[in-house]
């Protein structure tokens, strides 16, 4: 358990706050959870506390197909938090869900240089790990589509 | 009402920028206030306004109060502000209202930052990780300003045939810039050839598309009405148009990965100015990224949309060029304070005091960029009516 806001930051577990426990709990089911309003139907990434068109604190979700392309990407060559540094080369992308929303998170199995802006790429769960207050979950990854 | 004209920033305050190795990040801000009050030819008992922005390695709450105490100040103006590198531009902007708002006459704005010898720069560090605190992006590796660039230039590059040469054009010319000022951190020439071998950080950012990591240093700036300004030391540097803009999403928003709001603080700022692009004869950009220098003058108007790298590749960002810009060698070569280095070479064009001088420098935009592109901020300074 971290002490201090130190130890809390140095960490590179996401934190389960009330706003996201939702999304992180889809994600022990394997399911992409993607926010949506109750009142005017706008859906986003990542969850806040509210809809960010109507300001609306009605949410729901819904679950995503998995499959979206890439928007952006970069291939990191040094890694700034330790904890990264035996994993480079690594991918950072952004991908445009097939619902809309853009989420940020790794593209995997592949060499990095093959990565392209507007490749489909497909969804996949990584091993289960604890947040720093032991909240299980599951990290959203994604991969070359296959077909 | 329009506060066009109607105050200038009278003295700046700057201390020595690098490594300063047992300093405190007080002892260098209220150095930085000493210096601009005296640069201003004022006496601190004309101080009644003070705006600070906290250091990163120690962001403290009460940090305006703190440094007031200090400074053994009392004021009819005390404002803390922290909007990432917009800050500076931004509370030159507020200090212009307060002045003409006549909440107070003579307004101090100061940064100083030990973070190279003194405390890590642990806010930047955290707000970095947890930039998009619910999505906790850190878990993929994303941790670190090169890499929430990259994505957006990497997507700019490819939407507009930017090419890696154009990128390190922005480095050079900055370079060049530094060579002659004997103040900046890094000063040995660079070619474009030694651009193309330096390694990469985050793809397609180098080391050299980055600012310097972090500097010790402080800057201070005074503002006062533009009618006390002329009768003061220094030549004043008229705040002639101001804009502050933001845009929250990040980088969930599309629009938000090839032009910044950037876009709408100089529209602002060149209204209030009554300005166009045309009219700026100099510009100290908000070089965090080579990268993010290519868009903003494509969001402020020097170049239309994927001109801006064969603007640079060209060479008219150095002295002599059609828009000669962070004559200081900026933040990728002088100093990294978070832009305050880069509004203290705006005072100093307008002055006629730099050490890579335009001549006849009578309008200068300053930019300022915080958040990974959320806020931007925009100053037009001017020599303004003699």
């Amino acid at each position: 358990m971290p002490h201090t806001l130190t130890e809390l930051v140095a960490g590179a577990a996401p934190i389960v706050v009330e706003e996201t426990r939702g999304y992180w709990e889809g994600t022990l089911a394997e399911e992409l959870r993607v926010q949506t309003c109750n009142e005017c139907g706008n859906v986003q990434m990542p969850w806040g506390p509210c809809c960010t068109r109507c300001l609306s604190q009605g949410l729901g979700s819904i679950v995503a197909s998995g499959r979206g392309r890439v928007f952006s990407f970069t291939v990191v060559r040094q890694a700034i938090h330790p904890n990264f540094s035996a994993q480079v080369p690594y991918v950072i992308a952004d991908i445009e869900l097939e619902e809309g929303p853009i989420m940020t998170s790794n593209v995997t199995d592949c060499p990095v240089e093959d990565v392209r802006i507007g490749m489909p790429v497909e969804l996949w769960f990584d091993n289960e790990i604890e947040d720093a207050f032991h909240t299980k979950l599951r990290l959203p990854k994604f991969r070359p589509a296959k077909g | 009402m329009s506060i066009s004209g109607k105050t200038a920033i009278a003295g700046i305050g700057v201390t020595a920028f690098g490594k300063l190795p047992g300093r405190s990040a007080w002892s260098l801000q209220t150095e930085a206030v000493k210096r601009a009050i005296d640069d201003a030819g004022l006496s601190k008992t004309d101080v009644d306004g003070l705006l600070t922005a906290p250091p990163l390695s120690e962001p403290l709450l009460l940090h305006a109060e703190q440094l007031g105490g200090k400074l053994g100040l009392r004021t009819n103006y005390l404002s803390q502000k922290f909007i990432g590198g917009a800050t500076a531009v931004a509370l030159v902007a507020e200090a212009a209202l307060a002045v003409e708002a006549g909440l107070c006459e003579v307004a101090v704005c100061v940064y100083g930052e030990n973070a190279k010898t003194g405390l890590p720069m642990l806010f930047g560090r955290a707000q970095m990780g947890r930039g998009q605190a619910p999505s906790d992006d850190i878990a993929y590796g994303l941790a670190g300003g090169p890499i929430m660039e990259a994505r957006a230039a990497k997507r700019y590059m490819d939407e507009f045939g930017v090419t890696e040469e154009m990128l390190g054009s922005v480095a050079v010319a900055f370079r060049d810039h530094a060579s002659r000022n004997p103040g900046a951190t890094y000063r040995d020439p660079l070619t474009i050839e030694q651009y193309l071998e330096n390694r990469y950080v985050s793809e397609p950012l180098r080391v050299l598309d980055c600012t310097i990591g972090a500097s010790d240093g402080a800057v201070a700036v005074v503002v006062t009405s533009a009618e006390r300004a002329r009768d003061l030391a220094e030549p004043p540097a008229v705040i002639a148009g101001a804009g502050v803009a933001a845009n929250l999403q990040g980088l969930s928003d599309p629009d938000h990965y090839t032009s910044y709001p950037g876009a709408r603080s100089a529209q602002t700022a060149y209204r209030m100015a009554g300005l166009e692009p045309e009219d700026v004869d100099v510009a100290q950009f908000y070089d965090c990224f080579t990268s993010t220098v290519l868009i903003t003058m494509e969001d402020y108007g020097f170049c239309k949309r994927g001109e801006a790298g064969p603007f640079a590749l060209e060479g008219n960002l150095k002295s002599g060029g059609a828009l000669p810009s962070n004559t200081s060698g900026g933040m990728l070569s002088e100093a990294n304070l978070v832009g305050w280095n880069v509004l203290a070479e705006g005072v100093r064009q307008i002055r006629g005091e730099s050490t890579s001088q335009v001549d006849d420098a009578e309008v200068c935009v300053v930019a300022g960029q915080g958040g990974f592109h959320a806020a931007h901020a925009t100053l037009l300074l001017t020599k303004g009516a003699a």
